[in-house]
This record gives structure tokens, sequence and C-alpha cells, in this order.
């Protein structure tokens, strides 16, 4: 039972002052192992944040990050590797303003399979998103503070925390609609027979 | 108002103590002018320690409590013991081995327990001489004394397997992380849902009751679940500190390791079924005594079943001790203050000059020694093996553990009066807080003199 929060695009403090309080309330440190971050953060007080939450962080980096030292894209892996019965999970993380069209599943379907990653989550679109498809799953927190985006004002404040246990992801979509938090869950699981990366 | 003066048995030589073990032994060979008091009990007379076996075979002294005694680490006490007990037919009077007292003691216990309905009183009288470490006996008798097997010997597989399902059953339910609760809830057919499409929009469904990890709720099983984890830590951190110098409970073998899993799931069993109380400190103590003896139980299945047998004699030993556990009673009729100064009362009672030497003039207030005493049930006070005997006097009194436990605190006191009366404050305190080991049938048999004398 891991438990991994995946948030992003929150602009602070050029186009939002800070996470909506009601997700601030919910975001409390010791129950969360990892957190994924998809960038544009953007400055280090929220770094420090996050790392308060949980001090396992991987980030990547986005347009407006300032700053310069996160990768462009990273991998981890989730779960403990035991033969036969139960796998790991391997997700990867790109902010996806590299991938052009931003957005498009088919880009993004490209960047997993170079990665090859189980779980792709990217963000910059501002939007939540979660596609299956044969590589595998993408998964798109939107933004954590509702900032605005390139092509849209209205930008509901959402993050994605994902339940890993063996083989099976249960992801809860947190968002923040007139003013509630809505939780809504998605269930996966990995197909087991995954062809081993040459 | 009786006059003042320190009762005559208590003036005997035979309370002064001192530090050293061997002097002990010498001690004990000095000619028996004190005994003559001992004719009064008739229970006391085997537990009649200092006595060279100058009289008959039955009042032999007990050599075998002089080995075990010894203040050195112990890797396995018991062990030793029934290695000793099984040759001992052999060897009638070696030193180190049983003396006839011990054989018949054993002789009488397993003809009692092996009675179709086991006789209490009579089971009581003789465990609470000592019940010999061999042959699983003091797993038995531990069980039957705390009400865990029926005294009908017919039941016992019936109960013992009701029990220990039940035991299972606790486990499954409560031991359960939140996501598989939440599997479980939701039994409808998800899997078959994802093998349908091979890509697309993944659906998005309802959270059942606003249970997400993140909740805040009261009820939400998330949150019990985060709020449970602090006190698994705490848990797995005193389970894993205790008896650190036994390799049955601490040390890199896995049998270490399944002991304190063992221990663990009891004690976070014993919490989530007990809210009011959770888990404290100090309870991983007096469930470690209990899951040794029925651990090294002889007999497989019941060495097998051990940690469901501990679960359920923890809790009724507990029962009788629950209070001293609790911070909110700590100040009521029922708490642990209330538990010292009754102790108190009693050694004012039995020696008032002893009691006014710590209480008034070295100001020495029981709660600085008293309270580990009484709260760990002497655990920590004694090696591992001395205090299993005198757990075995504990559970057997007609009286109650509580009782007995106050009889036997207040002869410690006693013990030491010669020490702790030329003592000051700061000396006292070490003493006490560092009790000397002492030969334990003695301590028992001077508790036990405690109860016969009514308060002068």
């Amino acid at each position: 039972m891991v438990l991994v929060l995946a948030i992003g695009d929150l602009h602070i403090p050029h186009r939002a002052p800070d996470l909506p309080p009601k997700f601030k309330s919910m975001l409390v440190p010791g129950k969360i192992q990892h957190i994924i971050c998809t960038g544009n953060l953007c400055i280090k007080e929220v770094h420090d944040y996050f790392k308060t939450l949980c001090p396992d962080l991987h980030i990547t980096r986005g347009e407006y990050d300032e700053d310069s030292r996160y990768p462009e894209n990273k991998t981890l892996t989730i779960g403990q590797f035991k033969l036969g019965t139960i796998g790991q999970f391997k997700l990867g993380i790109c902010h996806g303003h590299q991938v052009i069209p931003w957005g498009d599943l088919d880009s993004l379907a490209m960047v997993q399979r170079q990665l090859d990653v189980d779980i792709l989550v990217t963000g910059h679109t501002h939007q939540f998103k979660a596609y299956k498809h044969e590589g595998g799953v993408v998964i798109n927190p939107g933004s954590a503070t509702g900032a605005y985006s390139s092509f849209t004002y209205d930008v509901n404040p959402s993050f994605v925390l994902m339940d890993i246990d063996g083989l099976r992801v249960v992801v809860y979509v947190y968002e923040l609609i007139d003013g509630e938090v809505k939780v809504d869950k998605i269930d996966f699981k990995k197909t087991a027979t995954a062809p081993s990366a040459h | 108002m009786a006059k003042e003066r320190i009762p005559d048995w208590l003036n005997s030589s035979l309370w002064s103590t001192t530090p050293s073990v061997d002097d002990r032994l010498h001690r004990f060979s000095l000619s028996p002018t004190t005994t003559t008091t001992t004719a009064a009990a008739a229970v006391s007379e085997p537990i009649v320690q200092p006595t060279v076996p100058v009289s008959p075979p039955a009042a032999a002294s007990r050599p075998q409590y002089t080995v075990t005694s010894q203040k050195y680490e112990f890797r396995d006490p018991i062990d030793k013991n029934s290695n000793n007990n099984s040759n001992d037919n052999d060897q009638n009077a070696s030193p180190s081995g049983v003396s006839p007292d011990d054989i018949s003691r054993q002789a009488q216990l397993l003809a009692e327990l092996s009675k179709k309905v086991v006789n209490f009183r009579e089971l009581r009288r003789i465990a609470s001489q000592g019940i010999p470490d061999g042959a699983g006996i003091r797993s038995t008798v531990w069980k039957l004394l705390l009400g865990y097997l029926p005294p009908d010997r017919l039941q016992w597989s019936s109960e013992l397997a009701k029990k220990r399902s039940e035991y299972k059953q606790f486990k499954e339910e409560l031991l359960m992380n939140p996501t598989e609760i939440t599997r479980k809830l939701e039994k409808s057919a998800v899997d078959d849902h994802s093998k349908s499409e091979s890509s697309g929009l993944l659906s998005r469904s309802q959270v059942t009751h606003g249970e997400h990890p993140l909740s805040l709720g009261e009820s939400s099983i998330w949150n019990q679940f985060f709020q449970d984890t602090e006190i698994i830590e705490q848990i797995d951190r005193d389970v894993k500190r205790t008896h650190p110098d036994m390799q049955f409970f601490s040390g890199d073998l896995p049998l270490a390791k399944s002991n304190q899993d063992a221990l663990k799931d009891i004690l976070i069993v014993f919490a989530k079924l007990n809210p009011g109380i959770r888990y404290v400190q100090g309870m991983n103590e007096i469930l470690a005594p209990l899951f040794y003896v029925f651990r090294n139980d002889p007999d497989e299945e019941m060495a097998a079943a051990a940690e469901a047998d501990s679960f359920f004699c923890f809790v009724e030993l507990l029962s009788g001790f629950r209070d001293h556990f609790c911070k909110q009673l700590d100040n009521s009729t029922v708490g642990i203050r209330s538990t010292i100064s009754r102790l108190s009362q009693f050694l004012k009672e039995h020696d008032e000059e002893l009691w006014r030497h710590l209480e008034i003039t070295t100001k020495v207030n029981p709660q600085f020694y008293a309270f580990r005493w009484i709260t760990l049930l002497l655990t920590q006070e004694f090696n591992f093996a001395d205090s299993l005997h005198i757990w075995d006097t504990l559970l057997s009194d007609p009286e109650g553990p509580l009782e007995t436990l106050l009889r036997v605190c207040c002869a410690m006191l006693i013990l030491v009066r010669r020490r702790l009366l030329a003592g000051d404050f700061t000396s006292n305190l070490k003493l006490l807080q560092n009790y000397p080991s002492s030969n334990i049938s003695h301590l028992l048999y001077v508790a036990n003199k405690l109860r016969s004398q009514a308060s002068n």
C-alpha cells in the first residue's frame, strides 16, 4: 500500500498565491510515501513545502521553474520485485511543455514508450486527464492551484493521489469544484505480462 | 494499639541480606534457630529455604534456586533447567539438579493436571509453592489459573479450538490495511471492466462514503489507519526493546523475529479491541513472560498456538491491572497512586520503623520505586527465571494477583531493611531502583508470612 501524490502546475507566486486552503488542510505529513511533481512550482518555497509533506520528492522541470537543476524527465519504480507474483510499477514524469502538440495522446504515448514506464505523469495543460492505451496509462493531475493556463482561464484546482498495491492502482482524483472538494476514483490493474525492456 | 516494637520474627538474622551471592550460601549453613515460626503455616513448609537438609527431605533446601538466582545474563534459563530436570532421576542430590522435593511437587502437579476435573484449590496450593520448569507444566498451570482452560479436561480441546479461531478472526479483521478493506467492500466486477477497453479515457467512479486516503473524517478507515500507525510504531519500538539480553526475544535469528512479530500482533490486536486503554508502554513486559512460557511448551501443538493463547491470557491477566495503565485514573481510588499508597499503608502496618524511616526521614516517595514494581508486576526487578517463579505465586494465590503483589513488594522492602535503615535518600533510592538479586523462595516465604500477620 504505497501512496503517491501527483501534483503540479502550481505557478506560485506568478499566477496563484497558494494552494486552496481545503487542499492544504488535507495534505498533512506522514501519510504519503512519494510525491511526484510535474513542474512549474515555481519557487523554492513550494519545493520546501512539499519536502515537509514527504521527504521523497521527484520533480521535473517546467518552463517557468526558477530552479534550473530539475531534470527534464524522470522515472521511478515503486514496489518490490518478487519473482512471479508482485511486480514493480514504473512511473515516468515529464512536464509536458516539450511534447508537441501539447496534451496530444499519441505524442505522450511516444514519450511513455521512450521512458519505458507503465504510468506517465505529465502536466502543462492544467486539466485533469487519465488515459489508457496499449502501452500504459497517462495521468495528468491538472493544476493544484487552478492557475490559468496558456489556453484557458477556466481551471478547476485538482491533484491526484495514487494507491499502489502490488499490481493494482487506485487513483483518487481530488478536484475543487465550486468551493467543494470532490473525490473520484479510478481503478486499474497492470497487465501482468509486460514484455521486458531490452 | 500494640507496642511499637519490631515483632520478634522480624528481628532474626534471617532478614539481613548481603550484596554478594556467595555469602548467602554460607549463611544458610548456620544453625536453623529461627525457623520455629514456620511451623504455623503448613503451606510454607517447603518454602523454608534457609535450613540445611538436617530436617527430613520434605523440607530440604532447594539448591536449584541458588543456581538460577545468580545475576549474570541468561540465555535460556528454562532450557538449562529442563535439561537438569530430565536427568534428575539419576542424580538424586546433585547440586545443580533437582531436589527430591521438586520431584514430588512435579509429580503432584502432574497428577492434579491429569485428573478429569481439575481441583482448583489443590492446584493453587501446590502451584503457590513454585512450579517446576520442565514438561510444560507451567504453561498448562498458568492457562488454568488464568481461566483460559476450563477445569473439565474433556472440554479443553474444544475450548482451545474455539478461542484460537477467534483470535485468528481478530487478526484478519483488525490487521488489514485500508486498501484491502476497500477492495473487499466493493467486490463488484471492476476487473472485467478494465479488460474490455484497451484504450481511451479511463472511467471515473464515485468514491463510496467519502473514503479516500486523505480523508480527515472521524469514521474514515483511512484516518483511523493513520492514527493507528502511531500506536503501531510505538508497539514496534517497545517490542524491539523487550529483553534484549535474551535470544528468544531479540537477536538476528529468524526465531527471534517471529517471536517479536507475534508479540507485536498480540499488542496491536489488543490496542484495537480496547480503544479506551490502547497500548501503554510496559504492556510488552507483561506479555513477554506469558508468551515465553507458552511458546516453550514441549507439546508441539500448544507451542504453535502460543500466540493465540498468550493473547487471551494477557487480556485476563491485565484485566486485574488495567486501571494502573489508564492515565485518567491515576488519582482515583482504583488507579496506580492509590495502589502505591496501599503498599505504603501495608508497610506501615507491618514495619512501622522502616516505613517511618523511608517516607518521613529520608523522604523516599514510594512512587519512585513502587511504580515500576507494581505496573510491570516485578518483571523488571529480577532476572527472567526469578520473575517466572514470582509469577507462579502471583497467579496461584487465591487472594488474587494484586494482593499478592503488594505482599511481595512489602516483603522486598523488609528484606533489605537493614540497608534501608542505614541509608539516606540517595542510597535508598539507588538500592530500591536496582533491587539486589536475592533468594526468591525466601522472598516468597516472607511475603506469605505477611499474610497471616494481621495489623499490629
